[in-house]
């Protein structure tokens, strides 16, 4: 599979801040991609730069072969988005929504009404279709928007934070849409703070922090960074945890841990995801 | 074609939200104008030698006045909510759409909500005054004067980034506007240097150009015509290069 997505020395920045400073990678054609990051670590930025909403200061970034500066016209053919913030006219009904996508998108006119009833139908918004947008609930808007960012049947889809907000049935559901999605062959990018989220469904994961990429493979991949192997020792004060490669190792050095409390486990995302922003703010790098 | 298409596509949205709004969108754009129509025509007009004369001089002028107050408002408050409470502005900017179709389409509601009005306004007029020349040039300003302040409606709201800044912009700018340019009285009776200004600003010369085609003692001035399109093509560049350089 080639590369739908290639980013190479992306700056963005907001005066002197560097919200994004100097990142690389690539997102393959068919992933499930997934970008992590603590709050304002440059993701939301990196996607709207990606989507050509926001404007870059140096470094490129092209899709499908299409650079984002000359050719964004045609990137934003192949490019479905459901940003963060629910980016609905909250005036017009879900219907009119969905409508207005598909003809901004240029969705043939005689396919039209039957692409938005089988779009809407996935996440079953049929009995809301003909509500405002602004009467409905949180997770409601949440899934008009991602229905209105694949009425064009995009190439790859951008899903900025799409579960924020809504509830485990919701969230799950949404899953199998993103999974059934990507069977089909859409591309997906996708940023979250569920870390389980990112465990569960995507190929290849990269972490951001303070707008440098720290990691960047998949998730066995980046559990060998730190150690697969997690030894999480518990005190009356605190909790530790030490990384090893082997569970040998960790057995070896967890019985010289006397009388104290142990767990030995798998090494999650999560402690990879903190061990690369936060505990260890990166050094593991 | 392709930018008319395009164009009609950026705007379906707004004219989907006026279809399902006619009467308030109407009543609002209309009751100032009549009101300034009675006020002025027979409160002002009525206190002096003839006062027929004075209706048929304003009717031009508040058509011309209908075209900024039936747009600005509207495009610039609607352009503000989607970019800023709504978001729904970035979608228009996600979409395989050339910029030029962008701006055109936010301005069509306010160009089919002012033409919809002035129409209105010149069947009163008429009925008011038949003597004022009734013409399809009129509607050929119409849509100039209202494509104007669309765009003055859509720089204005891509700019702001607080509705106070909006009504700050709407007091220093369209509130003189409305009493100043002529609409309601020949700008020759105030002094030189408040007349320049005067000349300066967009809704002189449309009420120029309409007084030039519906009152028979008037002529359409070349400079009016020239300095509409000047306006047009300045606050169409503006708009066009913050929405390329992602300013908005």
């Amino acid at each position: 599979m080639g590369n739908i997505v290639e980013v190479r020395d992306l700056v963005v920045k907001f005066g002197d801040f560097a919200a994004v400073d100097g990142i690389s990678f690539d997102v393959k054609e068919g992933e499930i991609f997934g970008f992590l990051g603590p709050n304002g670590a440059g993701k939301t930025t990196s996607i709207r730069t990606i989507t050509t909403i926001q404007k870059m200061d140096s470094g490129s970034v092209s899709i499908d072969g299409h650079d984002i500066r000359t050719e964004f016209l045609e990137a934003r053919k192949l490019i479905g988005i459901a940003q963060q913030h629910i980016s609905l006219d909250k005036d017009l009904t879900v219907r009119q929504n969905l409508k207005h996508h598909a003809i901004l998108h240029k969705v043939p006119k005689k396919e039209m009404d039957r692409v938005i009833k089988e779009t809407a139908d996935i996440l079953e918004l049929e009995e809301f279709m003909d509500h405002k947008v602004m009467d409905l609930s949180g997770g409601w808007k949440r899934k008009a928007s991602i229905v209105a960012a694949i009425i064009h049947e995009p190439k790859i889809l951008l899903l900025d934070e799409p579960t924020a907000g809504l509830d485990t049935r919701s969230r799950h559901m949404l899953w199998d849409l993103v999974r059934q999605l990507n069977s089909r062959g859409t591309t997906i990018f996708l940023t979250t703070h569920y870390i389980e989220e990112a465990e569960t469904l995507c190929d290849r994961v990269a972490i951001i922090n303070h707008g440098k990429l720290v990691a960047v493979g998949t998730v066995e991949e980046l559990r060998d960074r730190i150690g697969r192997v997690c030894v999480e020792i518990s005190d009356d004060v605190r909790r530790r945890k030490r990384y090893f490669g082997s569970m040998a190792e960790a057995k070896a050095y967890s019985a010289e841990l006397g009388e104290a409390m142990f767990n030995i486990r798998r090494t999650s995302l999560e402690d990879v995801f903190l061990e690369l922003t936060g505990e260890s703010g990166g050094k593991l790098q | 074609m392709s930018i008319i298409d395009e164009t009609y596509r950026v705007a379906w949205g707004d004219l989907e939200y006026m279809k399902g709004n006619l009467v308030e969108v109407f009543l609002s754009s209309l009751i100032g104008p009549l009101l300034y129509l009675l006020a002025f025509g027979f409160g002002v007009g009525g206190s002096m030698e003839d006062p027929a004369s004075y209706v048929m001089y304003i009717v031009p002028g508040i058509i011309a006045l209908t075209t900024l107050s039936a747009t600005f408002s509207t495009v610039s408050m609607k352009v503000l909510v989607q970019r800023l409470f709504y978001m729904s502005f970035d979608e228009l900017l996600l979409c395989p759409i050339h910029i030029s179709a962008i701006i055109l389409g936010k301005t069509v509601q306010g160009m089919v909500r002012a033409l919809i009005s002035c129409t209105i306004l010149l069947v009163v007029g008429w009925l008011l005054s038949p003597r004022v020349i009734i013409s399809p040039w009129i509607f050929l300003v119409i849509i100039v004067g209202s494509l104007m302040f669309s765009l003055l409606g859509l720089m204005a709201g891509i700019m702001t980034n607080k509705t106070q800044n909006l009504s700050l912009f709407s007091s220093i700018a369209i509130v003189p506007m409305t009493f100043l340019c002529g609409t309601l009285f020949d700008v020759n009776i105030l002094p030189d240097y408040v007349a320049f200004v005067i000349y300066a600003l967009p809704l002189t010369h449309v009420s120029n150009l309409m007084r030039g085609i519906m009152l028979p003692d008037y002529a359409v001035g070349l400079d009016s015509i020239v300095i509409v399109v000047l306006y047009i093509a300045v606050m169409f560049a503006i708009c066009y290069y913050m929405i390329k350089n992602n300013k908005c």
